[in-house]
């Protein structure tokens, strides 16, 4: 057995690099709790779900049809640039070298199967992807956006599987998210069908998702011919034998076009060391045995500056897996959660303060959009409806009527709808836009933490209805329909 | 057929019938749990009790799978037909003259006049971006979870 050849090399040991450092926020899969710092005002390059409880940094391909939903009230030009200045300096590198879903892909690969080969079928179906980008990726975020004023990044909602393996199926696992099982319906169930077959696609055919459906590695192809990384070829030695195009496990014509992801493979295949990886002037990657091969003290010099990197990118990732565990805290509540003691004692309850069912939610003061405070204490003696939204939540949007409705037909009714805290800025606006003038809008702040002191999830739309007393009789984050929200009025009435 | 085909066909059963089962697992607790809801309010279609109740089965073949695949990984089995180089000719009619007037050219000074171009331009468009608020959009996208945006309902 050759173990050199068990060895993972170095581009496997900089996919897991990429996908450690990505997901540096290890403690998220502990407390299941997503990081919502200033991090994720930028994206990575490769493929990495910003839902997932890891993620430091936003998802480039969620993020641009994020922009694209906004395209009617602001340009998106900040994701056209990032996507452009990752495309221009590392064109498809990103997909051989840094995606989390290419390692993951390759890895199902491994499992010694029969395999099925590149062919003319696989070469036609390449060009898939580019549908998928404009159909899903494009067209509809922005038809969706513009035109019906919903937020719907189509390919994240109905195809990603990153975002069902990483971002749903990473928040599911943890225990204290087992309220939002009690959404999971057709859409669910469709991605997560999804997700199995091109699971299983991956395992007999080399990187079905990169190949035929990925819209980022289509987008970042188009940058591939001039990117400053990326496969170059010496035409005074290149003999046209085409070994490195039949071995490639790609759909390239030739090697750089747009479905070479720079996996450097062919630099080995080369018999006449025509092939290498650059970075502009700097071989990353050259022939190392053959005719044409690197004058050794160049392969030496490569090797050490190799060594040189890869001490820099360690010393980098342990920074960050100590800054986003154990410096960078999550937002500290400006109020304890101990309620005031006149408080508990006017509620009559014995009830342990917290927010689960049962418990007597911890009293708050926040001021209101529309003027004024609201003071839950306040309110005892009345059914409470808080409820927990985003601008940038479809579902939150879409139930909020709900909760005016149930506003109008009962006016007894107190109902608070807190903003998360990441575009609170831009929520005034948006409620002017929308005229709901029964309900109670607050918006949220790192220096407020309503959030933290509800012990809310960053998983939206989450609700909670309190009783007469003060105590919690449901809370879950799941959209509620006017039907519920009437029955868990009426129930909060009757306990 | 010799012994490591069958190894190889073997597992590649074993994968597809784990993925049948885990699509399967999540179509009959969703069509069970549709005809249960009709009556109740607050049924739901998935808890995790039922989700765990329903991946249960799937695990032991998991475990056999990976045994094989770490089997496999070790003892150098693998399809190795995947390796060899792909001999249709007209999957590969572009190679040739075609194939190295393709090949890129390091001194290209159109490609680096278009790479410096585009570089300015993405620039452009960050600072740009910054300015009209479209670093802040992607902020309260990625700091906040949309349950719809990834699958969950």
């Amino acid at each position: 057995m050759d173990k050199q050849k068990r060895r993972p090399g170095t581009r496997r040991l900089v996919q897991l690099y990429a996908a450690l450092l990505y997901n540096a926020n290890l403690k998220g899969f502990i407390t299941g709790r997503i990081y919502s710092g200033e991090g994720k005002a930028v994206c990575v390059p490769g493929f990495n779900c910003y839902s997932c409880p890891g993620a430091i940094a936003s998802c480039p391909l969620g993020s641009l049809q994020n922009a694209l939903n906004a395209s009617g009230h602001t340009a998106p030009w900040y994701m056209l640039g990032i996507l452009a200045l990752f495309g221009v300096i590392l064109g498809r590198t990103i997909c051989g070298w840094i995606c989390p879903l290419g390692l993951i892909q390759e890895l199902l690969h491994k499992i010694p199967t029969p395999k099925i080969r590149k062919s003319r079928v696989t070469r036609v179906l390449s060009y898939l992807k580019y549908v998928f980008l404009a159909v899903f990726a494009v067209a509809l975020p922005i038809w969706y956006g513009v035109g019906k004023g919903l937020i719907v990044p189509a390919f994240c909602k109905y195809i990603c599987p990153a975002g069902t393996l990483e971002g749903a199926v990473g928040y599911l696992q943890h225990p204290a998210n087992s309220t939002s099982f009690w959404q999971l319906g057709p859409l669910f169930t469709n991605k997560w069908v999804i997700m199995t077959v091109i699971g299983l696609l991956c395992v007999f055919c080399y990187r079905t998702f990169c190949r035929f459906i990925c819209p980022l590695g289509a987008i970042y192809g188009f940058f591939n011919r001039f990117a400053v990384t990326g496969m170059r070829v010496n035409p005074d030695r290149c003999n046209g034998c085409g070994l490195c195009v039949s071995k490639c496990p790609m759909d390239v014509k030739h090697v750089g076009d747009h479905e070479c992801i720079s996996c450097g493979k062919c630099v080995g295949n080369c018999a006449q060391g025509a092939i290498s990886l650059k970075a502009g002037k700097i071989t990353l990657k050259g022939p190392e045995v053959g005719k044409n091969a690197d004058p050794e003290p160049v392969i030496r010099k490569r090797r050490s500056a190799g060594r040189i990197a890869w001490g820099i990118a360690l010393a980098v990732l342990a920074f960050a897996l100590v800054w986003f565990n154990f410096i960078e805290a999550d937002p500290v509540p400006a109020v304890t959660a101990e309620p005031a003691a006149e408080t508990q004692a006017e509620t009559e309850t014995e009830a342990a303060v917290g927010s689960e069912i049962g418990n007597l939610l911890p009293d708050f003061e926040t001021e209101l959009l529309g003027g004024g405070n609201f003071c839950l204490s306040d309110h005892r003696g009345q059914a409470v409806i808080i409820n927990f939204w985003g601008t940038t939540c479809a579902p939150c949007v879409a139930e909020l009527p709900y909760y005016e409705q149930l506003k109008e037909t009962y006016p007894d009714v107190e109902i608070l709808a807190i903003h998360h805290r990441a575009g609170a800025k831009k929520a005034e606006a948006f409620l002017a836009d929308k005229g709901w003038d029964q309900l109670d809008f607050a918006l949220d702040s790192k220096a407020k933490g309503l959030f933290t002191l509800l012990n809310a999830s960053d998983a939206m739309p989450q609700t909670i209805v309190l009783n007469r007393q003060g105590v919690v009789i449901y809370n879950a984050q799941s959209p509620l329909d006017y039907e519920k929200l009437e029955a868990l009025y009426k129930q909060a009435l009757e306990d | 057929m010799t012994r490591k085909k069958i190894f190889l066909i073997v597992q590649a059963v074993l994968c597809a019938l784990i993925a049948g089962l885990l699509a399967a697992a999540a179509l009959r607790l969703y069509f069970s749990g549709t005809g249960n809801q009709a009556g109740e309010l607050f049924d739901h279609i998935y808890t995790r009790e039922k989700a765990g109740a329903a991946l249960l089965p799937v695990l032991p073949l998991f475990l056999v799978s990976l045994a094989m695949t770490v089997t496999g990984i070790v003892l150098g089995i693998r399809d190795e037909n995947a390796d060899k180089p792909v001999r249709d000719a007209k999957l590969l009619r572009d190679l040739g003259e075609v194939y190295r007037c393709a090949a890129r050219r390091e001194d290209a000074r159109g490609t680096r006049y278009l790479r410096t171009a585009v570089l300015a331009l993405a620039l452009a468009l960050i600072v740009l971006g910054i300015l009209n608020g479209g670093l802040e959009d992607v902020l309260a996208k990625g700091a906040a979870i949309c349950t719809e945006c990834i699958g969950l309902g």
